[in-house]
């Protein structure tokens, strides 16, 4: 890919022949992620189509871009001097648009000005800011939870304490992480793994970016704590190729910490091991469902595979393994140092402990926020955020993730937690929000979510293959959508996809038919 | 032994069976078209998709384990109406009606669904009729993954991959090269169990001059 700037035939053989895979199976993995799929030219931009990045230009700087540079999307010159790509989401949402130049990601206003005149900058990191007194997420990681663990409590006691802290999971589901570990450690094999999903693809999120590149300290010690009550002496990281600082950055905070002691063998002398492997994606959206990210960890392509058998009994390799977000395994370190009592009293209502939630560039002031649950949408939006920048109204949000649900201005003082949110067909998921101003055209939202969706299937269960193209041509082949049809071919999806990518993209349309059935060119 | 009930029928199964083994075992048929009873199940098509007591929704049997004391419905509206959805889905995907003979059209004939509604996309002609053997027809593909698995699990060849992602779903023989340029050894397996004729075995009959009738 660097050499030729694509892959050809003879790279596929030496991959196979190095790997001792067939060389169908080396062509099958080539063929469906995302970075080898598009040519590259010795200067290869790519630009951000995420949804922050919509929500900022309804995609003029796409457009623009293309126009401009005088080539399509995957194209490159006939000279191979100059080629351009799309990316989901480069996770600068804080500054939308957001452009990739080589190794430099701008993002602003004028970021396609820049790149044309080949002065792309890098562009400022996001504010990172807590509510909290005793923040869990945002206070810089000194490893003491493990150290108490390590001289103070069993395995089975670490165990116990994060089951009574109830840490649901932070990546979309929403599973209680105590269940997972508890399942994993009963489960028999040979040696057990931890793996943190850090595919954190969710449009609009960039929440587990900022505690992997940020603090990443914190997170290693969850994930350490984690190998320590469940009896994993490896975990592996699953970063992604568009966060190109997320590896470095852990891979230079394992080496510090297996230097401090607190990662390699025999931890503090307890006798303890755990150490950590860090492994860098090459995008595809679906690789953050749990057994596409096991595959892909593997060296494979990353499709789904039907559950059971769970992770937590037949995981990497065959082996138990608890796969959690890495956000989630950034909550033990404090429940670890503090204890389950202390975790829950940060919460305002029945949901433990805190969430980090982020702002797309619309907002006065966008960021990371370490926010106690049980706040409403509203003081979210307007006291933390600022409120739309501008002057501007907000129109509607779409929180957590392209699966998550669209809430309208109307129900701005519904609870921000994993219940209140569902019941208003929306999601906690990432935690990401991403608010639409009243300038939006929300025909334009069904169409750019559909063809994320069908773009980004992993293309094993029917419905979700078939059926998200079918839905992303309903709004875009210029006739009236059939109301009827699309409800017919939600209901197929929702029910019948293997996992939450085509059981979940149904929400945001769904929400769109209830809220916004006007904009979106019914018949 | 598990005990389940199938549309009020009830029926032992051993550990380890799925609900597809016991709906069979009671002689009555779900239709399924990523589901070769040779092969590991799958659970890709969800056309297998059942009515389960309790569950959240409707559950593909090919993959779902037997549980005691569980409550299976086969008819279940919902589920029948979601996997005749899913069949017209996949009909859409294709140049035109599957050939009679073939799984796919049987399975279309029991959910009733006719020619799909659906206009839009289809897989684009790629024909490999190199091989003396064996001739794929890329277009009729429906990454049911039957050939793979045939050629991986029963076979041991692996000699064909799954390829591309979301609409572009398909399979390859080698890297794309072919049959005749891939580990195919041409037994056969993978167009023996094509639910779409996308791979066939090409016949030599046309070869033999036919014998004069005496």
């Amino acid at each position: 890919m660097d050499r030729n700037g694509e892959l050809t035939d003879d790279d596929r053989r030496l991959a196979a022949e190095r790997s001792g895979l067939p060389e169908a199976t080396v062509y099958g993995i080539s063929t469906f992620y995302e970075d080898l799929l598009v040519p590259r030219g010795a200067r290869h931009v790519r630009v951000c189509t995420g949804t922050a990045c919509f929500a900022a230009t309804a995609d003029a700087h796409v457009h623009e871009l293309e126009e401009r540079l005088g080539l399509g999307m995957g194209e490159r010159t006939e000279d191979r001097s100059l080629s351009l790509g799309e990316t989901v989401c480069l996770g600068y949402c804080h500054a939308s648009p957001a452009v990739r130049d080589g190794d430099v990601i701008d993002a602003g206003p004028d970021v396609v000005e820049r790149v044309l005149a080949g002065a792309a900058q890098p562009a400022p990191e996001p504010l990172i800011k807590s509510l909290l007194d005793e923040p869990v997420l945002t206070r810089a990681g000194d490893w003491s939870g493990l150290r108490r663990a390590l001289s103070e409590s069993t395995p089975e006691e670490l165990l116990e304490a994060v089951k009574d802290a109830d840490v649901r999971g932070r990546g979309g589901a929403g599973f209680p992480a105590g269940t997972k570990w508890e399942f994993t450690r009963a489960a028999e094999g040979e040696r057990k793994f931890i793996v943190a999903n850090g595919d954190e693809g969710d449009p609009g999120s960039y929440i587990d970016k900022v505690l992997m590149e940020d603090n990443p300290h914190l997170f290693l010690e969850g994930m350490a704590l984690a190998g320590f009550a469940v009896g994993a002496e490896h975990g592996f990281v699953l970063t992604r190729s568009e966060y190109p600082r997320s590896k470095p950055a852990l891979e230079a905070a394992v080496a510090e910490a297996r230097a401090q002691g607190y990662l390699g063998e025999d931890i503090l002398g307890s006798g303890v091991s755990f150490d950590v492997t860090v492994v860098e994606g090459a995008g595809s959206y679906v690789v953050g469902e749990e057994t596409a990210l096991l595959s892909c960890l593997q060296g494979l392509r990353g499709t789904v595979s039907a559950r059971p058998p769970f992770p937590a009994q037949r995981g990497l390799h065959g082996m138990p393994t608890v796969v959690n977000n890495v956000e989630t395994l950034c909550n033990i370190p404090f429940i670890a140092a503090r204890g389950a009592e202390a975790y829950r009293a940060l919460s305002l209502c029945d949901t433990p402990g805190t969430k980090l939630v982020c702002f797309n560039e619309r907002f006065e002031r966008p960021g990371v926020y370490e926010v106690p649950f049980g706040m409403t949408v509203r003081a979210l939006c307007e006291d933390v955020a600022g409120g739309m920048r501008d002057g501007r109204e907000i129109k509607a949000l779409q929180i957590g993730g392209p699966l998550g649900g669209i809430l309208p201005a109307a129900k701005l003082d519904t609870v921000f937690d994993f219940d209140p949110l569902t019941a208003e067909g929306c999601m906690l998921g990432h935690g990401g929000i991403v608010g639409f101003d009243d300038r939006t055209d929300m025909r334009a939202v069904a169409k750019h979510l559909l063809r994320f969706g069908a773009d980004e299937s992993c293309g094993k269960c029917f419905p979700c293959r078939i059926g998200l193209r079918r839905a992303e041509e309903m709004f875009t082949n210029g006739k009236p959508v059939e109301r009827a049809r699309l409800e017919e071919l939600l209901e197929a999806l929702e029910l019948g996809s293997l996992c939450a990518h085509g059981g979940g993209m149904p929400a945001p349309i769904r929400s769109l038919l209830l809220h916004f059935p006007d904009e979106l060119g019914l018949a | 032994m598990i005990r389940i009930e199938i549309n009020g029928e009830e029926t032992l199964v051993p550990p380890g069976a799925t609900v597809l083994d016991a709906v069979r075992q009671t002689g009555r048929e779900v239709p399924t078209l990523c589901f070769d009873v040779r092969q590991a199940p799958f659970g890709a098509c969800r056309v297998c998709l059942v009515g389960i007591e309790g569950a959240r929704g409707p559950q593909a049997s090919c993959t779902t384990p037997a549980q005691d004391g569980m409550k299976v419905d086969t008819h279940e509206p919902v589920a029948r109406r979601v996997a005749a959805a899913v069949v017209e889905l996949v009909l859409s995907e294709l140049p035109g009606p599957p050939a009679e003979h073939t799984e796919l059209a049987e399975v279309a004939r029991m959910l009733d669904v006719g020619e799909p509604r659906w206009p839009g996309e289809r897989h684009p002609d790629k024909h490999d009729e190199a091989h003396p053997y064996l001739a794929f027809h890329h277009e009729l593909c429906i990454s049911c993954g039957r050939c793979v698995r045939a050629c991986d699990e029963v076979q041991g060849t692996f000699a064909l991959a799954a390829t591309g992602r979301s609409f572009g779903a398909n399979v390859a023989a080698g890297l794309d090269e072919g049959f005749r340029d891939s580990a195919c050894v041409a037994c056969g397996a993978c167009a023996d169990t094509c639910p779409t004729d996308a791979i066939t075995e090409i016949s030599l009959l046309h070869l033999v001059d036919q014998e004069p009738v005496r």
